[in-house]
């Protein structure tokens, strides 16, 4: 034992430094353009190195790649600010939404209202749960028991077999591409936008960064910090409400493992877009960047015939570093 | 909690466990014979052994995320290595397990990172890792070796197998170290107020290492052993152990915030789960509703939860030492 | 001066926390056998210096050696190994474990299997020496009163077997007969040849079981000297009297109506109902210890806690708030005293956190109006005194004076009729410090109704222009605070007269 106590002591001696935020704060100013720069050099080295890379079909495949994280990490971003870490339902909410406005299809719901009902759904799907981490249960427990009870769900809908839309109806949702651009992207970047200015433009953006900053200091307020939980989850919903139409739309059938890996990939988009896991700081925007290197990242392993399990295991290495990185670089040293 | 309190609480779950029981009982005669409860303990063998796992790190005032895919990977690894026989394989199994479980703690431990955040990258890293170790193929034994598997399959006294026993094992050895060994304590106080025992002179980095060992190992034995006994490995499997494992402690009274709980309450919460899912298997459900029924059950252990913590901490604002939320 | 045998040497000892300076070049000695007392205000140092020796802090310079050896004390556990123990006010209970774990866990104690029978043995010696020998070892911690607690950890520090002991303020939750029992034991020791370092408030105490006393001020220590030598008058003026004048602002002008009754009222941590008023301009002064009880009325008109009993009157209707949100939409304020747990958003700048009170005021219809955010907050950066290029920087970077006048600062934004603060000038520096002064009197002269709790007897003296005096949870005395003389304030928080009168022999 004495010798876990010296490794002990090179690395931690006392008892956890404070954070010191304005460090951070210029700090990930510094890493989210360094992500930035990060993703150009990827770009170019993907360019240079792979010779498919560059073609038409296969930007859009990232693009489109990089809008469906894309989306669910901006609603996911909302929950990471306002200090609920991470939503564990994300991926399999989204799964839901698909099967179920996939369901509606088929049954001739039409398009606007498979539409309305899928994401009213998908929204009361994170309302739920807002609701009953706002009255103060875990988040991390509280979406990895909805996530089993979405998944479960799913199968249930899709009575565990792929769900043929049926009709054309929604086929432009999924494929069209207004002035060259997926409608995914579109969505991706308009949401985007949206999110920002939500986030540091409106009363509710505000509630949100103050929740995750401090929720006792935010009770001791007056603030109803309750809301930020409740309304940041409905977002992530909505977000995969939105994701599951749009893969249903795109591939005119619901599939069971439509998603997979999607958590991971969402959790490592907030984490390599540099957003603090403790809440109070940081924008949509870098979730959305996180997401495009992330899917950028994915294309290139995979056109180098990275296995998916190498992609996977890259994926994973990069969210321990990063995760340990960013909790070194703000910790302060005495 | 006093002994009092706590026996009452054990008392509470249990009742609750007896009343699922009977629900299905009632329909399901099979449950009484002697072939029945066989195959509840065994079918109880992997969530079993990874929750008393997890239920330490918990006890500690941490979370373990990685367990399903340290399970899959070290079944895996388990299933390549197979030749050098069942026993060998598991031992170099749980060794892997372990020694992996021992450098999470020490990094957890040494610079001060929340668990949760740290094992939401492993858990996505073992996971990759049983993918590649696997070639992406599920890794099945070669028919030579089946028979070696009997060995495990074996009854005594008609109810037991090798591998239930080996649960009933584990469930033994840590619950005495949790409770008889001055290590174990340690564990609860790291978990019970983790600046007051800091405060105290507990040492902090030990404990912790010694948690996540232990959830490492244990989510190692339980892949290895279900891999085994399967005659396969697959590198996508255990994706709903950590939420069965979550469901079974926070059922068996384990606080999340640490200090609380014992292995005989996990056990409790490990039965309730087991009747439910196995009585709703036998009553005609397909296997993917299980995901909804554990789900459920979890978020309504949740709701309790937060509803009887609201009420003590209405009463606690009565107190001296309250604070503003 | 007889050479004496040096068991612990601590040299030229410092430490910042921010800007702040607690501890500056400080020295200080013990001697084998003798029990030193340290004492000082608030913030004067002395419980920094403790805290360094007990492996919670780490210098920032320095040296300490112990039995002549050079030790760096990197961790609790590090001290106990070099044979240092400690209690605290910070209490270190764990609370689901039981009595005799708490004591045993950090210790010695090599012993593989921890049997409850086996442990209550250990520890039974060391909680009969503390009173506490009705106690079944085998209950949780945390069902102990906060006395009992305090009792148990004596009782850990006693079990620890350690050369140099720490008991920091260890009787401030005590009964007189619990003391009486820590003082015995404390004598004890002290003739088995362990060194004793004693931090309190209590004067009474010192005289009783001190040898020497070391004075901390500001960051400084003084020389030790002999308590047979002491002359108590100096020491009270040593310790309280200061210039009062330069430090503090005027009192009121004016007092208005009454704003705020209490009658009879209880609430958590008293024992006796309290019943005040509060008028209109009038700074209110709460004076009191821990344990005093005087936080729980504050916290009670806060909407922080019930009150149990009693009536509130806010401007003559009856006031009861069921949350801090009832206490907020009637115009009352609250700041704890912990302002990084709970008054300030430490990672967003100081526009956020000015503004966070009053969200509607800088927002139209759900989007927020820069230019109203950037006014009110640069017109309370103005007012207290925060320089405006600041104003960008997150709140946790500031000067523990500067956080404190945001915690504070962020109140005016809902326009309050009465704020209640608790410890207004904790962690913060003395040129702050009178800012602070100065700009709560400024409110209350616009007729702001202001009531602080303070342990900080000269603080209440200076600032208050009335006074009220708690004792383990009962009001002593209202005064004013020109009437009330420094000593009779201490006795009061310390060991009022009527009934106690054993504060100087």
């Amino acid at each position: 034992m004495k010798s876990l106590r010296i490794v002990a002591d090179l690395v931690q001696t006392g008892p956890p430094e404070e954070l010191d935020p304005q460090i951070a704060s210029n700090r990930r100013r510094q890493a989210t353009a360094a992500l930035v720069v990060a993703l150009i050099v990827l770009l170019i080295v993907a360019g240079l190195t792979t010779p498919s890379f560059l073609t038409f079909e296969n930007l859009l495949v990232v693009i489109r790649n990089a809008s469906v994280t894309g989306i669910v990490a901006l609603g996911m971003s909302y929950v990471t600010i306002s200090g609920n870490l991470f939503a564990l339902s994300a991926e399999e909410l989204s799964i839901l939404s698909a099967c179920i406005f996939g369901w509606l299809m088929r049954a001739n719901f039409g398009l606007s209202l498979s539409l309305v009902v899928t994401l009213l759904l998908s929204g009361g799907g994170g309302a739920v749960q807002g609701g009953i981490i706002a009255l103060g249960a875990d988040p991390i427990i509280t979406t990895l028991a909805f996530g089993g009870f979405f998944r479960g769900l799913a199968s249930v809908v899709s009575q565990n077999q792929n769900i043929l839309l049926g009709s054309d109806a929604a086929e432009w949702l999924g494929t069209g591409r207004p002035l060259g651009v997926p409608t995914q992207s579109w969505a991706f970047i308009i949401l985007t936008l949206v999110a920002w200015f939500v986030l540091q433009r409106t009363r509710f953006g505000r509630l949100l960064l103050l929740s995750g900053a401090n929720r006792v200091a935010g009770t001791a307020s007056g603030l109803r910090i309750g809301q930020a939980a409740l309304l940041g989850l409905t977002l992530l919903g909505f977000c995969c409400g939105i994701t599951g139409i749009f893969a249903a739309a795109q591939f005119g059938q619901a599939v069971a493992n439509l998603f997979q890996g999607l958590n991971f990939d969402v959790i490592a988009a907030i984490l390599v877009g540099g957003i603090a896991l403790r809440g109070g700081q940081g924008s949509p925007i870098q979730a959305a960047l996180g997401a495009v290197f992330i899917s950028v990242l994915q294309n290139f392993m995979l056109l180098h015939d990275f296995t998916s399990g190498w992609r996977t295991t890259v994926v994973g290495i990069l969210v321990v570093v990063a995760t340990c990185g960013f909790h070194l670089l703000q910790r302060r040293r005495a | 909690m006093s002994r009092r309190d706590t026996l009452i609480d054990l008392a509470v779950r249990a009742a609750f466990m007896v009343i699922i029981y009977l629900v299905f009982a009632f329909q399901l005669p099979n449950y009484h014979t002697p072939n029945g409860i066989a195959a509840l303990l065994d079918g109880a063998v992997l969530v079993g052994i990874v929750s008393v796992g997890v239920g330490v790190t918990m006890i500690a005032g941490e979370f373990d995320l990685s367990v399903g895919s340290l399970a899959a990977v070290t079944g895996v690894i388990a299933m390549e290595i197979i030749n050098i026989g069942v026993l060998p394989a598991l031992l170099v199994g749980v060794l892997f397990a372990a020694a992996v479980g021992a450098i999470q703690g020490l990094v957890i431990g040494a610079l001060g990172i929340n668990s949760l955040v740290f094992t939401i990258g492993t858990l996505i890293g073992f996971r990759g890792l049983a993918m590649v170790i696997a070639h992406e193929n599920t890794v099945t034994m070669p028919i030579e070796q089946l028979p070696d598997v009997d060995v495990l399959t074996q009854r005594f006294l008609g109810v037991f197998s090798p591998i239930s026993i080996g649960m009933i094992v584990v469930f033994g050895v840590v619950g005495l170290f949790l409770r008889y060994t001055r290590w174990g304590r340690e564990i609860y106080a790291i978990g019970g107020g983790r600046s007051e025992a800091r405060a105290a002179g507990v040492p902090v980095l030990r404990p912790m290492m010694i948690a996540f060992t232990c959830s490492g190992a244990l989510a190692g034995l339980g892949g290895a052993l279900l891999s085994i006994r399967l005659g396969s490995a697959t590198p996508l499997g255990f994706d709903s152990l950590l939420l069965s494992a979550a469901t079974t402690c926070l059922m068996g009274g384990i606080a999340l915030e640490g200090g609380i709980g014992n292995v005989i309450g996990i056990a409790i919460g490990l039965f309730t789960l087991r009747f439910l899912v196995t009585g709703m298997g036998a009553l005609g459900a397909p296997y993917y509703v299980q995901n909804l029924a554990i789900g459920a059950l979890l978020i309504l252990v949740v709701l309790i939860q937060l509803m009887a913590t609201r009420r003590r901490r209405r009463q606690a604002r009565a107190q001296l030492s309250v604070r503003i939320a | 001066m007889p050479s004496r045998d040096i068991v612990l040497r601590m040299s030229g000892i410092s430490k910042r926390y921010g800007s702040l300076s607690a501890l500056l070049d400080v020295d200080f000695a013990l001697a084998r056998g003798e029990v030193m007392a340290l004492l000082g205000e608030n913030g004067a140092g002395k419980s920094t210096l403790v805290k360094i020796l007990a492996g919670l802090e780490r210098a920032d310079a320095g040296a300490v050696e112990i039995e002549g050896q050079p030790i760096r004390l990197r961790s609790p556990s590090h001290s106990l190994q070099a044979g240092v123990a400690y209690v605290t006010q910070e209490l270190s209970i764990v609370g689901p474990l039981s009595v005799a774990e708490n004591i045993c866990l950090g210790g010695r104690d090599q012993q593989v299997v921890w049997t409850r029978a086996r442990l209550a043995d250990e520890v039974k010696p060391f909680l009969t020496l503390v009173g506490l020998e009705s106690i079944d070892p085998s209950v949780p911690a945390g069902s102990l009163s906060v006395a009992q607690q305090q009792l148990v950890e004596i009782a850990r520090l006693l079990s620890r077997n350690a050369q140099i002991l720490i008991l920091d303020e260890p009787t401030a939750a005590l009964s007189d007969v619990e003391i009486e029992k820590v003082k015995a034991v404390v004598r004890k020791l002290a003739s088995e040849g362990r060194s004793i370092i004693y931090v309190t408030h209590r004067l009474g105490e010192v005289f009783e079981i001190a040898d020497r006393v070391t004075i901390f001020r500001n960051g400084r220590s003084f020389e030790p000297v002999e308590v047979k030598s002491l002359d108590i008058d100096e020491l009270i003026q040593h310790l309280l009297g200061r210039r009062l004048e330069q430090m503090f602002p005027g009192r009121s002008e004016t007092l208005g109506p009454i704003v705020l009754s209490l009658r009879e009222v209880m609430a958590p941590g008293l024992s006796r109902p309290v019943s005040l008023e509060l008028r209109e301009g009038e700074i209110l002064g709460l004076a009191g210890q821990l344990g005093s009880g005087a936080n729980g009325v504050v916290r009670a008109i806060a909407g922080v806690v019930p009150s149990d009993s009693g009536s509130i009157e806010l401007r003559g209707r009856p006031f009861r708030p069921g949350s801090i949100r009832d206490a907020i939409k009637e115009g009352i304020a609250y700041c704890s005293d912990d302002r990084k747990r709970d008054g300030i958003f430490g990672v967003r700048n100081l526009f956020e956190n000015f503004t966070s009170t009053a969200l509607w005021r800088i927002s139209i219809g759900g989007l927020l109006s820069r230019p109203r955010e950037i006014k009110i907050a640069t017109e309370l950066a103005d007012f207290f005194e925060v320089d405006a290029a600041r104003l960008g920087r997150h709140a946790a970077k500031l000067s523990g004076g500067n956080q404190q006048k945001v915690a504070l600062g962020k109140w005016l934004g809902i326009e309050p009729s009465i704020l209640l603060v608790e410890e207004p000038t904790r962690g913060v520096d003395v040129g702050a410090r009178a800012e602070i002064y100065r700009h709560l009197r400024k409110l209350a002269n616009q007729g702001l109704a202001i009531v602080f709790v303070s342990s900080d007897n000269q603080e209440v003296l200076g600032l208050a222009d009335t006074v009220a005096t708690f004792f383990r949870g009962r009001l002593v005395r209202v005064a004013s605070a020109d009437s009330l003389e420094a000593e009779e304030l201490l006795r009061d928080v310390t060991h009022p007269g009527a009934e106690d009168v054993r504060f100087i022999q």
